[in-house]
């Protein structure tokens, strides 16, 4: 290889712009907003905000508090659920049919309940973000329970653990990797569905989702693509953060 | 044998395609006796009372009439949602707000005129059943719904506000499509919105908020919604656009002159029961004639809320408003 992988971390991205860049400076892009345009609206975003008076930061921070409840509600039923299942055929076999009929029904199909439900405030919004986020972490999770070496659990168990114990440190640890990756999944989808979680409307006027249809009401598409980038961004910082805990946690492979 | 069979079946197969292929390129050329319709591709707002016209039309076949080819091209929830489809490319003509009309014009988002008007007035302040309050001051520190920023609606809401002396920030706007801002005000979610009717006319029937002022009281013969067409379209097929102006208008009269079978009419287009309908009419007046004048107050406002950048909006409201197809009276 002539470079290294991480260099071509910062290589693809600045080649992704500068092509975007060129595209939009030959006229190419029609209606598209360049990159330039849009690195301006973030400054206009954080400056003035938009509506005016609603600016960046608040946007963001209303965002990040609702990606994080939905995605830690998540998490907090899914991995147990996961581990469940995983541990107990009887369990995997009364939950599988329900949990396959409720994971393809897209979050935005439960919006009007969502509302009905939950009204137009953060709960809401979680709410749909947590249907995004609780289905791959629970498989992820019960196929990384299934995935350990049913010797290991043998094991322990005629060394004497009991069945909380091997439970606890037997499957759990074993099917960590796997359920890292279904939380480094869920979050992407979290904040997939996040846009159409803030459509059931935001009450406090704050949201990205919800400022990137506020842009659109008032056609102004190089902010559209400022909060596109805005989203990219903090999605990217989040899933570093999880990639950081998981070289933490398992330091043992 | 079999497969000598097989390859007689091909050929068979491969010969009859051919001429089918011949015979669809040869067809249109012999005996055409009339060019066919050029499609047009109609935008309208999902349950706007506003645009009841385009129902009549329908109905009564005065697009047919006109020998028009008028295709639903999708039904919308708000203004800015329909101009987004008209910046696509997606429609040729529609019904749709003045400000949002007025918002994609001037970004150059969408290249669109308006050719007729469908509506001026029409549009409430309502506030939520059991709230205390007569008046706008009343809102202060509380939350108004509207459909979309930089709608009729919401421009509505701010002239009242600064009427009332009240700055943006002495209450909380949000953005809420009228169908669900009916459901937060039973959930108590939101405690005033403006709405295009039926929706006012709805909640009011349901109990669930009443009128705290109509857009008559707020600006009277404010202009509403507009007969849009995309410049393009436009230019190929002006006199596509002369009928279906001239369908509109019929229907329009129509809808003046039989204000019994219009409320019938209505119902059929909202869905909605008679007392809603005979109740959202009265707040609505129909009228085809835009007014530059009027519409140009939109065109300001946005450019001092620093919205749109429009150096002279005389001279863009001039290039936006074509009456040239409206049949002369």
């Amino acid at each position: 290889m002539w470079v290294s992988s991480t260099k071509w971390k910062v290589i693809s991205p600045i080649a992704a712009i500068l092509l975007w860049q060129l595209l939009a400076s030959a006229g190419l892009l029609g209606k598209t907003p360049s990159p330039w345009q849009a690195v301006e609206g973030i400054w206009f975003l954080i400056d003035t905000g938009l509506p005016p008076g609603y600016r960046l930061w608040g946007h963001a921070g209303a965002s990040l508090a609702r990606v994080l409840a939905g995605f830690a509600a998540a998490c907090l039923v899914a991995v147990p659920i996961g581990v469940l299942m995983g541990w107990s055929k009887h369990l995997d076999a009364v939950l599988d049919p329900l949990v396959e009929a409720v994971r393809p029904v897209p979050p935005l199909a439960w919006l009007p309940f969502a509302v009905l439900w939950f009204g137009i405030g953060l709960v809401s919004s979680s709410f749909i973000i947590f249907l995004g986020v609780f289905f791959p972490v629970l498989l992820n999770t019960v196929s990384g329970v299934k995935s350990v070496d049913p010797r290991l659990p043998e094991a322990a168990r005629t060394l004497g653990a009991s069945e909380a114990t091997i439970l606890g440190r037997v499957l759990v640890p074993g099917a960590s990797p796997s359920i890292i990756t279904g939380i480094r999944i869920g979050m992407g989808i979290g904040w997939m569905t996040l846009v159409a979680a803030e459509m059931t409307g935001v009450k406090s006027g704050y949201g990205l989702g919800y400022m990137i249809l506020t842009a659109r009401d008032y056609a102004r598409y190089d902010l559209v693509a400022s909060g596109i980038i805005v989203i990219g961004l903090l999605g990217f910082a989040m899933d570093t953060c999880i990639r950081l805990v998981e070289k933490r946690l398992l330091r043992w492979r | 044998m079999m497969r000598l069979a097989n390859r007689g079946l091909c050929t068979g197969i491969i010969v009859l395609l051919l001429l089918a292929t011949v015979a669809l390129v040869v067809m249109p050329g012999c005996g055409e006796p009339e060019k066919a319709a050029v499609p047009v591709r109609f935008g309208i707002l999902r349950n706007d009372l506003h645009q009841l016209a385009y129902y009549v039309a329908r109905e009564k076949g005065y697009f047919t009439e006109e020998g028009l080819d008028v295709r639903e091209g999708g039904a919308f929830n708000a203004g800015p949602e329909e101009m987004s489809a008209f910046a696509a490319g997606e429609l040729d003509m529609g019904l749709v707000g003045t400000s949002p009309v007025v918002t994609f014009a001037s970004q150059k988002m969408a290249d669109v005129k308006i050719v007729a008007q469908a509506n001026t007035e029409g549009s409430a302040v309502l506030i939520r059943a059991g709230l205390e309050g007569e008046d706008m001051a009343s809102f202060r520190g509380r939350t108004i719904a509207v459909p979309g920023f930089s709608t009729v609606q919401d421009f509505l809401l701010r002239l009242a506000l600064k009427k009332a002396e009240l700055s943006d920030t002495d209450v909380n706007i949000i953005v809420l499509k009228p169908p669900e801002t009916l459901a937060a005000f039973s959930s108590s979610q939101i405690d005033g919105a403006v709405c295009w009717e039926p929706y006012p006319s709805m909640a009011v029937n349901d109990n669930k908020a009443r009128v705290m002022l109509t857009s008559h009281q707020i600006w009277p013969d404010h202009p509403c919604c507009m007969l849009i067409v995309a410049s393009e379209f436009l230019s190929k097929n002006p006199e596509v656009v002369r009928k279906v102006v001239a369908a509109h208008v019929k229907a329009t009269d129509f809808i003046n002159k039989n204000k019994l079978e219009a409320t019938d009419m209505a119902r059929m287009f909202t869905g909605q029961d008679k007392n809603v309908c005979a109740s959202a009419m009265k707040n609505v007046k129909f009228d085809p004639d835009p007014d530059p004048v009027e519409i140009q107050k939109y065109v300001d406002y946005l450019k001092t809320a620093g919205v749109v950048k429009v150096t002279d909006t005389g001279d863009f409201v001039d290039d936006l408003v074509d009456s040239e197809y409206l049949p002369r009276k």
